[in-house]
């Protein structure tokens, strides 16, 4: 589902070249709910940008639902990111001008869905996390966990094959943040594969499968699932 | 999908920079469309023709300082040798030139009597050849003869008994038709009759500001002056070339009289509208000063708003905006903030223009220069906010993802 081979990323200024990524190999399969830890610097953003094709790679092939990523134009990438990936980011990123209802309808638009399937979906995931009574208030009317809530919404809306979510819960506090972690573990268990970017040990123990990002490389490879079984 | 419902609402929530700019650009309109139709205005006041043929045509003044000199000999002599010089078609003297804000008005009226009401036309004194000199169009009646030509001293008040006069004079003593003029006796001096022998098409008055500038009589006179005016025409394309071998020709020929102010007429239109230029270089500057500080406005509140928002650029980035649709969203904007601008602009085109019509008497202005206006703001906005919007447009999605 998702394929990444030999992907290397090199940032390069006028005196310094920087290898974010180096070889980087990882598969995620359908209904897999991954989490990313690493140090700062690792290199988990940068993942994180070329696995939701915020940023081209500069060697390596990556596959996304079978297509080889690499031969897509910006716009082609623009399509892929609203048909099939779903982003959660950690400062929310809502649109401060907009209530619920609009923000969740952003890429609802992009897609170009009719104006009644926009609201039916927007109605559906704003009731799904829990905000459907909320959808004219605007995100500063709105704790930060519900916030999150709207994000996780805003990019359900789609119906995308991933979510990434970085930092999901990295700006709310332990209650909202576990609050916001059982939704995406709901997602989760009706089918939607999850990457999930994080800092906190403990948030990343409760994904089904872990991998750490060391130096632009996946230096270890945990499956919890798999283990529990053996 | 153009999202305007979206911008509208996003607008709505910043709605101080917009509205700023939405007046500035109705501003601009205002003062651009009523700018523009005073400079049309004047541009048609000055692509009026003069009814001469002024490419090749120029005049001097001749005067004399010697004692005992006989004035009738010695015009009747330049105007031969004049004439017959190679290069010159006619010549003549002449009282007053069109548009050179100098020349002589009177009021000609149907019936005699002081309290009669009279139209004022401008009075050219000229002989047999000013029809001819001056390149007008007699279009109905008949020229002077040598027999009608009589001198004028400088004290007389008598007027000749014929006159010609331009089809703008004939309409306005005869509205029902100006043609049956020919032939009527005209007053002139209360009760002096003058039989309106010929209409010329068009001939200017001196005074370009005068509402009567089309009004114009010419009478067989000649005037008996030390300072005379000579009024030349010469063959087509020799006029630069004759104004100089005609000044040394009457400057040598005789020394007691001195030769001045060689002109054109071309010359004498371009002074006469000094100010109208003159007027309409200031508007020009005004409009594009104008113009140009509203396109910088809209640059400056779109590379605001783009910096303000390059998160949420971002984000509708990675949620799957194309830059495409980015640039729209800024162009769409700003059309938006133009549409309210242009509004409110017309409106106020349209009121400052009324306050015009009934302060300086101009004509009321044109729907279509209003619509011209509004579609030049709109492309002017366009490509204002284009620069801007580009950029926006090449924000990284990745930008999403950064904490600062």
């Amino acid at each position: 589902m998702l394929e990444m081979k030999n992907i290397n990323k090199i940032f390069q200024t006028a005196d310094v070249q920087t290898h974010a990524l180096r070889d980087f190999n990882l598969t995620v399969n359908e209904g897999d709910f991954v989490s990313v830890t690493g140090p700062s610097g690792s290199g988990k953003t940068t993942f994180l940008n070329i696995a939701g094709l915020l940023e081209t790679y500069t060697s390596g092939d990556f596959y996304l639902d079978g297509q080889n990523v690499g031969m897509l134009n910006d716009s082609g990438r623009s399509k892929m990111r609203n048909q099939k990936i779903g982003f959660v980011f950690q400062g929310f990123n809502l649109i401060p001008d907009l209530n619920l209802f609009y923000n969740v309808d952003v890429p609802l638009r992009y897609r170009g869905f009719n104006a009644k399937e926009r609201k039916q979906r927007i109605e559906e995931n704003l009731a799904r996390v829990g905000l459907a009574s909320r959808m004219k208030h605007v995100p500063s009317q709105l704790s930060g966990g519900q916030q999150q809530r709207v994000a996780i919404a805003r990019a359900l809306a789609t119906d995308p094959r991933f979510l990434l979510a970085d930092e999901p819960t990295g700006n709310l506090d332990s209650e909202m943040a576990d609050g916001v972690m059982s939704l995406l573990e709901d997602i989760n268990k009706q089918g939607t594969t999850i990457i999930m970017v994080t800092h906190d040990p403990e948030l990343a123990l409760r994904a089904s499968r872990r991998i750490q990002v060391k130096d632009g490389r996946v230096s270890e490879l945990d499956i919890v699932a798999e283990k529990a079984l053996a | 999908m153009l999202e305007i419902g979206l911008i509208f609402r996003a607008l709505m929530r910043n709605k101080i920079g917009a509205l700023l700019i939405a007046l500035q650009i109705a501003l601009t309109l205002a003062i651009m469309v009523n700018a523009i139709f005073m400079i049309q205005d004047r541009n048609v006041q000055m692509s009026r023709p003069s009814g001469l043929d002024e490419s090749n045509t120029f005049y001097l003044t001749n005067t004399v300082f010697g004692e005992n000199y006989n004035l009738q000999a010695a015009l009747q002599t330049d105007l031969q040798k004049l004439r017959n010089m190679d290069g010159i078609d006619n010549a003549i003297q002449i009282n007053a030139v069109p548009l050179s804000d100098g020349g002589w008005s009177m009021g000609l009226a149907r019936e005699p009597g002081e309290d009669k009401n009279s139209v004022g036309t401008a009075i050219y004194m000229v002989d047999e050849h000013g029809i001819d000199t001056l390149g007008v169009n007699l279009i109905a009646g008949q020229n002077f003869t040598q027999q009608d030509i009589a001198w004028r001293g400088a004290q007389d008040t008598k007027w000749p008994p014929k006159a010609i006069v331009t089809k703008a004079l004939a309409t306005s003593l005869f509205p029902d038709d100006w043609q049956s003029a020919v032939g009527k006796t005209v007053f002139i001096s209360k009760d002096q009759p003058m039989q309106i022998i010929g209409i010329v098409e068009q001939l200017q008055a001196p005074w370009n500001g005068w509402s009567g500038v089309e009004r114009s009589t010419l009478v067989p006179s000649q005037l008996e002056s030390k300072s005379a005016k000579y009024f030349i025409r010469t063959e087509a394309g020799r006029r630069d070339e004759m104004m100089a071998a005609v000044e040394k020709f009457l400057s040598e020929s005789d020394k007691q009289r001195i030769i001045r102010q060689v002109m054109t007429v071309e010359d004498t239109r371009k002074q006469s509208y000094q100010q109208h230029i003159a007027t309409n270089k200031i508007l020009t500057t005004v409009i594009i000063t104008l113009t140009m500080i509203t396109a910088f406005g809209i640059v400056g509140l779109a590379i605001f708003s783009i910096n303000r928002r390059t998160k949420q650029i971002g984000t509708r980035r990675a949620l799957g905006a194309t830059q495409w649709q980015i640039m729209r969203y800024f162009m769409v904007e700003n059309f938006m903030i133009s549409a309210v601008g242009v509004t409110i602009g017309a409106i106020g085109a349209i009121a400052l223009n009324y306050w015009l019509v009934n302060t300086f008497q101009i004509d009321p202005i044109s729907i279509d220069l209003i619509i011209y206006g509004v579609i030049a703001l709109f492309i002017v906005g366009q490509l204002a906010v284009f620069y801007p919007a580009k950029r926006a447009s090449l924000i990284s999605p990745a930008t999403a993802t950064r904490t600062t």
